[in-house]
């Protein structure tokens, strides 16, 4: 039997895409093992949005090549379409394969041991030719219902190299989860480049949300990213709905109006904060999480405490941090202020900072509350998943299951282990 | 990406110029982008589509960079050269059940007046006031394709407009009914100061539409 291992960088996206090629190959007689570990054939599924993400891509690439130099070593993911003619360059990567030909991997690595070498230009392009999850890393089954972004936001390269934005069939999408519903998921996560921006015939994202909501079935429905400014009132009306659950990831990038012009974000900083308002004004313990990147071209010290004062009124449950890189063939790349490296640096332990208290001051309002908590993994006796609102908690009990929901009374807050919530079973 | 024939360049100002390009079957919103270069080349550029949805050509305003490295090659097109388009991109669009029954407000600077022209030539009927906010009167794009009774065209460096002074001092000036779409499109620091401006006037955020240019 042929081993295979992956790595997976960047968005819940390529979670996603990963989890389902490894549920192709599964199904196919291959056996999944660590990335540490030796095996048959490597997959990077690679990200490009930071020169951090290059960085961290290129070393996977070298470290899979030094375990098993005879492997078949795959590189995919959004690298693999920014820099396609550095990976080809390199001999020990036998195969680059460009997002539109991701879903045709398995394919692709299969003729491989048949003795066809194909090229992936011979591969069929489908950004929605995905297997089912339910062999993959994760517990939560995503459902891609959407790829590439039109929006052209001046500091990323994302619609260069996932290209412009494309919807998958509206019902398509329901017959997966209903799908991975009777496979007994019990998570549902919704995921995309840019999924507010859905479209498909006369469907919108809300519409979309509205008829996975009413599907039967003992399920949660969680969004991944969302960009702010791609949905109104009615997906609103729909965050109260029973099945799903209070947590939001909406990318707000900087908490200056000046800076988010410059971003090209098509949102302002009063609207954020009216949304998240809103929203709280139903569900005060609604959980947001963010993405800020640091040191934006022409980012000032007002700008950046701007972000520092919006991070602690809006008291986020998750701060995602990082400081901008320039990224080749963006807007931003041509913009003349760029902020310093030091900087940059000392801005990042200044918020990080600020996020933190956030993250704990947030999650502290759990305590003496209960958390409807999925298990992700478990030895039977100590088990540890995510409650409703996405935040991380571990209990004991005994036979405690995966994938399965736990009534857990949260007792304490591990400050030292990232916040993590630490219950009991009620 | 499709290869587009040059039709012709049209020069407004020593540096600034229209290019007419061949529209095959390209399909945008107006107020859209798309992004321009040489055939081959992966250099681009972004620019606001100045044309009219239903003209039979497409056309960009461009104003010459100095140290670009594509504006001042585009100027050189003859002809026949071939571009790459792509796209259309941008939501910067009207919506289409207001664009018969509301008053709008465009509020433009330099060469952000592209996407208007190409709203006000593809929607004539709009009941519609633009401001256009310029340094010097030869930066008056075409101003003689507007409506006189509802362009306005200020002036900063000179007093040869219908107002002597920035976009955002006529608005502080005339302040704009509550009921107006507003579309504001230029450099980020009048996009900034305006939309306050409005803000205070009474217009809510969602009636207001911007688009950078840098």
């Amino acid at each position: 039997m042929k081993t295979i291992a992956f790595k997976t960088l960047g968005c819940r996206l390529n979670q996603y895409e990963t989890d389902a090629l490894a549920s192709t190959f599964q199904n196919n007689n291959y056996k999944l093992v660590d990335f540490e570990s030796e095996a048959d054939v490597y997959v990077i599924n690679s990200c490009t949005v930071t020169h951090q993400s290059d960085h961290k891509s290129r070393n996977f690439i070298s470290q899979a090549n030094r375990r098993n130099k005879d492997s078949v070593l795959v590189v995919t993911g959004c690298m693999a379409n920014n820099a396609k003619e550095e990976l080809e360059s390199r001999d020990e990567i036998n195969y680059v394969l460009e997002n539109d030909n991701k879903s045709a991997l398995f394919s692709l690595v299969d003729s491989h041991f048949k003795g066809e070498l194909k090229h992936p230009s011979q591969l069929d392009k489908d950004l929605f030719a995905y297997g089912a999850t339910e062999k993959g890393f994760h517990t939560r089954s995503m459902i891609k219902i959407q790829d590439g972004c039109d929006n052209f936001c001046t500091f990323c390269i994302i619609p260069s190299v996932r290209g412009r934005a494309k919807s998958r069939p509206f019902q398509a999408i329901l017959d997966n989860v209903k799908a991975v519903i009777n496979q007994g998921a019990k998570e549902v996560v919704i995921t995309g480049v840019n999924i507010g921006r859905y479209e498909f015939e006369t469907y919108k994202f809300d519409d979309l949300i509205e008829a996975i909501l009413n599907l039967d079935g003992d399920f949660r429905l969680r969004i991944s990213s969302l960009e702010p400014d791609g949905f109104g009132d009615k997906f609103l009306g729909l965050l109260s709905h029973p099945k799903m659950t209070p947590h939001l990831h909406l990318c707000l990038q900087s908490g200056s109006d000046e800076v988010l012009l410059r971003m090209r974000r098509m949102y302002t900083v009063k609207t954020f904060r009216n949304t998240v308002e809103k929203v709280r004004a139903i569900r005060p313990d609604f959980n947001f999480t963010t993405d800020i990147i640091i040191g934006f071209p022409g980012e000032s010290e007002a700008d950046f405490t701007e972000s520092c004062d919006m991070i602690k009124n809006l008291e986020f449950g998750h701060v995602h941090a990082f400081k901008y890189s320039i990224r080749k063939g963006t807007r931003a790349e041509r913009m003349t202020d760029q902020v310093l490296e030091k900087t940059k640096t000392e801005r990042s332990e200044i918020l990080r900072g600020i996020a933190e208290n956030s993250k704990l001051n947030y999650r502290s309002q759990f305590i003496g509350k209960i958390q409807r908590v999925l298990v992700e993994s478990t030895d039977g006796n100590t088990a540890k998943g995510y409650g409703e609102h996405y935040i991380p908690v571990q209990f004991e009990g005994e036979n405690l299951k995966k994938n399965t929901f736990y009534s857990i009374l949260i007792k304490d807050i591990a400050a030292e282990n990232d916040g993590l919530l630490l219950g009991e079973l009620v | 990406m499709n290869s587009h024939k040059v039709i012709s360049i049209r020069n407004l100002t020593p540096s600034t110029y229209v290019i007419r390009m061949e529209k095959k079957d390209f399909t945008f919103r107006t107020g859209q982008y798309i992004t321009l270069g040489f055939s081959g080349s992966i250099d681009r550029r972004e620019y606001s589509i100045y044309s009219a949805e239903q003209d039979d050509y497409l056309e960009v305003l461009i104003k010459e960079v100095e140290d670009g490295l594509l504006s001042k090659r585009l100027k050189k097109c003859k002809p026949g050269d071939e571009l790459d388009v792509d796209g259309a991109f941008g939501h910067f669009s009207l919506k289409d059940d207001e664009i018969k029954s509301k008053k709008f407000m465009f509020i433009s600077t330099g060469t952000g007046i592209s996407p208007i022209h190409s709203f006000i030539h593809t929607h004539p009927e709009m009941d519609y006031t633009l401001l256009h906010g310029i340094r010097h009167k030869e930066e008056a794009y075409e101003s003689e394709s507007y409506d006189p009774n509802r362009y306005i065209l200020c002036t900063s460096g000179e007093n040869t407009g219908d107002f002597n002074g920035r976009v955002t001092e006529y608005l502080l000036k005339n302040p704009v009914s509550p009921d107006t779409i507003c579309y504001l499109c230029g450099n980020c620091h009048m996009i900034y100061e305006a939309y306050d401006i409005l803000e205070k006037q009474g217009i809510k955020l969602g009636p207001i539409h911007t688009e950078v240019y840098f």
